[in-house]
Parts: C-alpha cells; structure tokens; sequence
C-alpha cells in the first residue's frame, strides 16, 4: 500500500485493494480512522507482513466491519486479525486454511463467516461463542466432524457444509431452530444402520458404580475409600433425558438415522450410556421405556420436520 | 443466503425471463425442468454445471453423472427433461456468478433428487423479487 494513504484520504470508508498482487499491507493501514470495508481478496497475502503489527491498538480495530481475504495464501488465521473487534464479515475463502484457531472466539460482533474452499479438517468448539454468527460457510473443507458445541449457535440462519468428509452429525443439530439453510450433499454420510463398534466394555468398577446409582443404595463416607467416595460422586446422567441410567466413563456413541419423511434420513450421533438404553429393556426402571423410546422418537420427528424445509439438495 | 431468482419479462405468459445470483460457494439442488425448454447465459463469473440421468424407478442408489462442465462469461447452455437433470453451482470461494434464464412454457413446480438416493421432491419455486420489487412470502 503506497505510503501516506491516509494523509491523503483521511476519511477513507472502503479500501479495495483486490487482483493487485498485494503481498504485504503495513503501518499505513493503521492511520485510517474511517475505514469499515477492506477487500482483498485474490491478492499475494499469507506470509508474515500480510496484516500490519499494532492492529489491535489502532481505530480500525473497532472501526473495521468487512474484511475480505479470499484467494490468498493464508495457511493460518494470522493472530492480529483477531484483534478487529468490530468486525461483522469475514472471508477467507479458497486459502490454505488447515484450521480455525479458538481465538475466533474474540470476533464477538462477527455475523458472516466465509471459510469455504480450505483444508480445514476440524471445528473448534469455540466457534460457538459468536452470539451473532448468523451465516456460517465451511463447504470444500475435509471436515470430518461437526462439534455438538455448534448448537450453541443460537443467530445461525445458514450453514454450508457441503463436500466434506462428514459420516455422520451431532444430533445437538436439530436444536439450530432458526437455522434456515443446511446444505450437506458430497459428503459420505452413512447411509446404513452403522453400530460403533469402538465401544469399550464398561469395567467392574464402573458397573458397580452405575448399580449404586441406579438402585439408589445408600452409603456415607465411613463405608468406602475416599477414592470411591469421588469417584461415585462423578457419575454423569445419560444423556437419553428418558432414560434413568447414569455412566462414568463408558458410554456408548449409537448412529440413529431421523427419517425425514421418508425421503431423506440424517444419521445423527447420540450418546448414551449403553448399548441397550434405546432399547425397550434399558439398565432404569421398566415401567416407562417403550413410551419414553416412542416419545423421544417424537421429539426428533418434530425436529426432523421443521429440518426438512431446511435441507438444501 | 442461497443464489435468488429474479424475474425480469413474463412474455405475456409464454415464457419466464430471469436473473440468478449466485453467492461465492453457492449452488442448486439435481432438478428437472418440468417439460420446458430451459436456456441460460453465464452474464458474469463462471457456474459449473453437472449433468445426471434420469433415476431408475424405484431409485435407491447413487445417481449417476453424466457429465459435468465450467460455463464461463457470455456461454450458452440449454437443457430440457428429454436430456437430463443437472446441479448448477458457483464453486468460486472469491467471485458472485450471474446468470440470466429462459424458461418456456414458464414453470413454478419442479422436482428435486437426492443425489445419493434418486429419491425426488417436488418443490415450488419462488422469486426474490419480480420486475425489480423485492417478492415478499
């Protein structure tokens, strides 16, 4: 960028610097107190250099709302860009992105983020603490999995999860309930009934702690070891809310396909506390598992309705 | 957040004449065209577009690509039931993509397939805005 930019154009609001071959923007960015809108997209940037030191100091952290860096050569989200407080839009698409570093978070007023077309194999679970991410891109990624955190996303209006390397989602999804748009094609989601078969048998300890639990048998700190003491007070509810059962640390991740309808089915990963709570004969109580299966069934199918009109082909 | 569809000439009811914009990484659902003669111009970027046959009857496997192709700036493309289905996407992560579409007899229903299974969809298509006023739902 030609030094003195800002003493000649002092109120600059929107730079457009794109298809110049721009490989480094420096100091001179700093002194512009007005600009919201920077694109630079299709340029030289991704070494060091590209985003001036001292980003964080300047008006443009809070005054910046757009940034546009896609076509680059950026192989990492460069740290000073994740001082720009006030940014709303974010681009990065088609770099050399192999992940999202958890300092997203700090983009607190982000409501567009544009990560399409990387090498991005991972989501950071604290990319769901942007309050208002309304637009979120990820296709052309090899993402294989998708975060449960990512419900959190309460603004989410639009995903795009397009060709990735996804086999299977969190059913946290269907908790999105503003999200508009989900688009999921190209990716080799599993289509057949598909059981983990990594689950590892819970051990003696553990089966004794779940029988404590369960059956309510009372006990105080003078009938077992300390170690004991804590290691009961650890027990974790399953999360099948109709099931009674709790576990330590075995539980099971079970694929259960949501039928949309009959047209499309999502195989959505749940965690459960053994491979037979979704069954009619689960580790609780009897009376009421063939209703609670059935009911928990219809929360997902009102859920799988409302994701229906959501899907995009 | 999904590429709109603008109409711009009704020809007295023979015809649709329509924009579409297409964002960076969007793209269509497979369709099919309803019996009409479908004809589009890339105005600006480029779209790829991605021929399919026809699902078998009772469709229950992956569909199958016929062909696929980058239409770039002032290219022509014409499809009709007859030659298949397509997707139509902008795959640039950088550049917006417009395309202009001609449609005769015009059409508001169409099918759309699942490309793993063939299953179809039927679905009614809406603008985002007609003859320059935004169409509100």
């Amino acid at each position: 960028l030609p030094a003195g930019l800002s003493q000649w154009f002092p109120a600059l609001e929107v730079l457009d610097v794109s298809g110049t071959g721009l490989a480094e923007m420096g100091t001179e960015l700093l002194s512009l107190p007005c600009l919201h809108t920077l694109l630079a997209k299709n340029n030289r940037l991704g070494g060091p250099g590209s985003l001036p030191k001292g980003l964080g100091q300047a008006p443009l952290a809070r005054s910046l709302r757009v940034l546009n860096l896609s076509g680059n050569r950026f192989s990492e989200v460069p740290p000073e860009l994740l001082r720009l407080r006030g940014l709303r839009s974010l681009s990065l698409g088609g770099n050399r992105l192999h992940s999202i570093p958890p300092d997203i978070q700090e983009l607190q007023s982000l409501e567009f983020l544009y990560l399409g077309g990387n090498f991005i194999t991972a989501i950071p679970p604290e990319l769901a603490k942007l309050p208002s991410l309304r637009y979120l891109v990820l296709c052309d990624n090899k993402i294989q999995s998708i975060p449960p955190q990512l419900a959190q996303l309460h603004s989410l209006r639009s995903l795009s999860l397009h060709n990735n390397l996804l086999t299977y989602l969190p059913r946290e999804i269907l908790n999105l309930v503003h999200l508009e748009e989900l688009s999921l094609r190209g990716n080799p989601l599993v289509v057949r009934f598909v059981r983990d078969l990594t689950y590892n048998p819970p051990s003696l300890q553990e089966l004794a702690g779940r029988t404590v639990k369960t059956r309510n048998i009372p006990y105080t700190p003078s009938d077992l070891p300390e170690s004991l003491v804590r290691y009961l007070s650890l027990a974790s509810n399953c999360p099948n809310p109709k099931c009674g059962g709790v576990y330590f640390d075995s539980c099971v991740r079970q694929i259960k396909f949501v039928d949309f309808c009959g047209k499309y089915r999502l195989p959505l990963m749940h965690y459960l506390c053994s491979p037979e709570c979704s069954s009619p004969y689960s580790s609780a109580s009897q009376s009421s598992t063939s209703q609670s299966e059935s009911d928990s069934e219809d929360e997902a199918s009102v859920a799988a309705h409302r994701m229906q009109k959501v899907l995009l082909g | 957040f999904r590429y709109t569809r603008n109409l711009v000439d009704n020809g007295n009811g023979k015809f649709n004449l329509m924009i579409l914009c297409w964002g960076e990484g969007h793209g269509s659902s497979i369709h099919d065209h309803t019996d009409s003669h479908c004809f589009m111009k890339i105005l600006q970027g480029n779209l790829k577009e991605t021929l399919f046959e026809w699902p078998e009857k009772k469709g229950n496997g992956e569909m199958t690509k016929k062909s696929e192709r980058v239409l770039t700036e002032n290219q022509c493309a014409y499809i009709n039931d007859s030659i298949g289905l397509h997707r139509v996407e902008n795959i640039s992560h950088t550049e917006p993509a417009v395309s202009l579409h001609l449609y005769s007899p015009p059409f508001d229903t169409c099918n759309t397939f699942d490309q793993r299974t063939g299953h179809k969809h039927k679905v009614t298509m809406t603008f985002y805005s007609q003859f320059g006023e935004r169409t509100v739902c």
